[in-house]
Parts: C-alpha cells; structure tokens; sequence
C-alpha cells in the first residue's frame, strides 16, 4: 500500500506538467457577455503568486535552455514522434474518462487508436490512426469526469512543477496518474525512476515543440499571473462544456 | 440463447459442460470485439460527417451578402488579409490601412466598458474616456502585431452561433497544412442596422474576459492609476515593435 501512495505521490508531483500545456479543444460557443462575468475568486492568492513565479524562473533557467538545447539536437519529426509516442502510451486516462462519461464512441476510439499506433504506428511513434483513418485523439481526464458530474472548480491553485490547476483537476490529475500501469508490476525502486524520467522527457520534449508558449502569452498581458489564471479557467470551462455536448 | 439440446430446457444437469471457462472467454472476445468493431465504425462515421459538415459551411460562406455578422466579419477579415499580402506597399503604409479598416468594425467602447467590469460604474467621465481611448489604442496595436505574424493562412469561415437576440459568433479557422487549425471565433452584437465585434475568442479563450481578470487585479492590487501607467507602457512596447 505504502509503495503505491508513495509511487502515486511522485508520479503525481513530476508528470503534471502535462495538463498545465494540455492540447486546446475545440472552443464551444460562449453566451451573450453577461455570461463572462468572472466568477472564480483566488483564495490562496498568495501562495499561487510564489509558485507561479517559482515555475517561471524554473522554466527560463532549466526548462526553456534544456528544451532549447534538446530541439537543436534533435529534428522536429522526431521531437513530433516523441510526442506521439507519449500521447500513445497515456491511452489509458483518454479511455478511462470517455467510458466513466459514457462516451462509447470515443473511448472505443481511443482503443482502436492505441491498438492501431501500436502496431502500424511503430510502438506509437506514428499517428497513423488520425492520418489513414481519420480518428482523432479524444483528450479527456478525470477532472472532466468529475465536472460532467457536477462537482464544481474549487480554488484555483498552482503547484510548483506542475503549473496552474484547481482543487477538482488536482485531484482528477492523482486519479488519472494513479492510472499509469508500471507501478502495480515492478518495485517502487523501479517505477519511480521510471515515472520521473518518463515526466522529465515529456515536459522537455513537449517545450521544445511549444518554444514561445510564455513569451507570446507576456507579449500582450498586462498582468501574467491573472493572464494564464483566466486563459486556464477559460480553456477547462470549454473542455468540461465540450464532454458535456 | 438456450437451445431445445440444451441441458437447462430438457432437464437433465450435465455434470462437466466442455470447457465452460473457454467458452465464456470465447464468448467475451467476441462481445468486446464487436463493441470494438462497432466503435471504430461510428467514429469513423462520425468524423465522416463532421468533414461533410465543414465543407459545406465553406461553400455557403460566400454567399452571405449586406450588414449580416457573417458578411461583416468575412469583409474586415478578407480585406485586412489583401492588405498585409499587398507586398508593393510600404509596411508604414499598410499598417495605416489595416487600422483603418478594422477601426470601424470593431465596438470599442463595449470592448473598454467589457473589460473593466463592474469596476466601470466607479470611474467618472473623464477616467472612461481616457480608459477607452488607451485600451482602443492597445488593442489595435496587439491585432496589428498579431496579424503581422501572417504568412499565408488560409481563413476558413465556419458559419455562426446565435447567442440570442442582438448577439451571434461567427466561427473561423485559421488552417495551415500540417498544423492543428487555430479557432478564432467573433463575437458580434447588433448597433442600429449594422454588426459590431465586441469580443474575439481564440481557441475558446475570450481575450476580454482574460484583461477583464488582469485588469480586476491590477486594480485591486494597485489602484486604477497604476493600471493606466502599466497599460500605457505596454501599449507603447507594441507600437515600437510594430515600428521597429
């Protein structure tokens, strides 16, 4: 048991640098603009604030040089096939979420895509799926499911490495992690590492595809903190009204 | 599924049935590959229909004709894309002409009132306009800096999304080959016999209701002067950059 929360508890500090770059949807329609009226408050303010500048500096002085470094060395195709690679590996949540949100279609899509980019896709390295059979990648996660059925946001609030969540997507994204196979089949001394790296190249190799994601965002905010707070409220929002179509 | 042979229906109990175990497992595989079969043929289908969808919002997109959302928004956007790939005029002076051609489409002292939120009701007159004309200013110089980035894009028009009486959203795509589609959407609200934009989205994040979060903090944080002096000088950043 201990092995499990300890190895969850990790994986769940290191790998969530994904949902804070998750893939944007397609936007729903929003209301008339009464309807944006902002209606979050930011109660732990004041911890966000040092950790939002923490995982700033982080990334200018580790994250960006290393991504940086790592784009020059390696060709965007294969930087692209990493991430295909990855996107394919972490089927499981993708499936998981649209079954427990009862979207048949998607989630047997999601296990026709796996079984397909496992196979003709070269262990995933492909997207052949999308490309020759025009099935598309359904993002969705535990957050979501929650939210579908009608647990709200909670604080917003930002972990250090991990960027921008809320208390409900926080614990979607232990849930989801708790969904990464390796642990429940070898030691703790071996998934751990395991997570770790696994967290680690993913977070690079996704910056070094996504090199200006902070510098374009800055270039038109007049406050960066409230600028990514909202762009993460706005996007989850159209996610959860997308799942919930 | 019991048959007249089976032992159930003639009453007789057979004691040790061939493999039952293999048999369930047989019967499973067969459930769930059909499910499989089933789930890859309706979402082949599904993704099947949408294309057919989109391809014929686009078609219907020309059509559209007069001060309708659609024809508005499809004006600004095409006349502003001929402008940036007239490449024979000087850059000072396209950037002239794109911002005369968007000034009046867009509702900028909706856009202002918008952003400021409730804080909008303890500003007097003069506040406002001077907000107005600053926020008017900053706006146009980020689309312009933005629209600079444009390297031949195609924009594709998706038909509109009533938001009801007086309000719709015209859906656009920016597509690229061999990149995801951008969706930039329009929010328009009607003024006397014409449409204004009041607001853009941009892979559904509404860019007001993102300063109006900005500008809540830096007010409550700092006070309204201070939000004049950090949106002056970041405005004054852009318009360098875009004569630079």
């Amino acid at each position: 048991m201990l092995k499990i929360i300890s190895a969850f508890l990790l994986v769940a500090m290191t790998v969530m640098v994904a949902p804070a770059f998750a893939d944007p949807a397609a936007p729903p329609p929003p209301g008339p603009p009464g309807e944006y009226a902002q209606s979050y408050g930011d109660p732990l303010a004041p911890f966000n604030e040092k950790m939002f500048w923490f995982n700033l500096k982080l990334d200018k002085f580790v994250l960006h040089p290393v991504a940086s470094g790592y784009a020059f060395v390696l060709p965007k195709p294969a930087r692209e096939s990493v991430g295909n690679f990855f996107d394919n590996v972490n089927f499981i949540p993708r499936f998981a979420n649209n079954l427990f949100q009862l979207r048949m279609a998607d989630a047997g899509g999601e296990v026709a895509r796996f079984g397909i980019n496992s196979t003709l896709g070269v262990g995933g390295l492909f997207d052949v799926a999308d490309s020759w059979f025009g099935l598309k990648q359904h993002n969705d996660d535990f957050g979501l499911t929650l939210g579908h059925y009608g647990v709200g946001q909670g604080a917003y609030i930002v972990w250090p490495f991990l960027g921008p969540s809320t208390i409900r997507d926080t614990v979607g994204y232990a849930t989801d992690s708790a969904m990464w196979p390796l642990p429940y089949f070898v030691p703790w001394y071996v998934s751990i590492p395991t997570g770790a790296g696994k967290a680690v190249i993913e977070a690079v190799n996704y910056r070094s595809l996504h090199l200006n994601l902070f510098e374009e965002v800055d270039r038109y905010a007049i406050d960066l903190y409230g600028a990514v707070q909202d762009g993460y409220m706005q996007r989850r929002t159209a996610q959860l009204k997308e799942v919930s179509e | 599924m019991t048959t007249i042979n089976s032992p159930r229906a003639t009453g007789r109990r057979s004691p040790h049935p061939p493999f039952p175990a293999l048999r369930k497992l047989f019967r499973l595989t067969i459930a769930a590959g059909t499910t499989f079969a089933l789930a890859v043929l309706l979402t082949t289908l599904g993704s099947l229909t949408a294309t057919r969808a989109d391809t014929g919002s686009v078609a219907n997109a020309g059509v559209d004709a007069g001060n309708s959302p659609m024809a508005v928004t499809q004006n600004m956007v095409n006349h502003a894309l001929q402008i940036m790939a007239n490449k024979s005029l000087p850059v000072r002076e396209r950037r002239r002409q794109l911002r005369e051609a968007i000034e009046n489409e867009f509702d900028f002292s909706e856009m202002s009132r918008s952003a400021l939120g409730y804080h909008w009701r303890g500003l007097g007159p003069d506040d406002r306009s001077q907000f107005t004309q600053l926020f008017t200013a900053f706006i146009e110089d980020a689309y312009l800096s933005k629209i600079q980035d444009y390297s031949g894009q195609q924009v594709r028009f998706d038909g509109q999304t009533p938001l009801g009486q007086g309000y719709t959203q015209i859906n656009t795509n920016i597509v690229e080959p061999g990149k995801n589609p951008i969706t930039v959407n329009y929010l328009l609200l009607q003024k006397g016999d014409t449409w204004k934009i009041y607001d853009v989205t941009v892979d559904a994040i509404s860019i007001i209701a993102n300063y109006r979060n900005q500008f809540n903090r830096v007010i409550n944080e700092k006070g309204f002067p201070q939000l004049m002096v950090d949106l002056r000088a970041k405005q004054q950043e852009l318009a360098s950059l875009l004569n630079g």
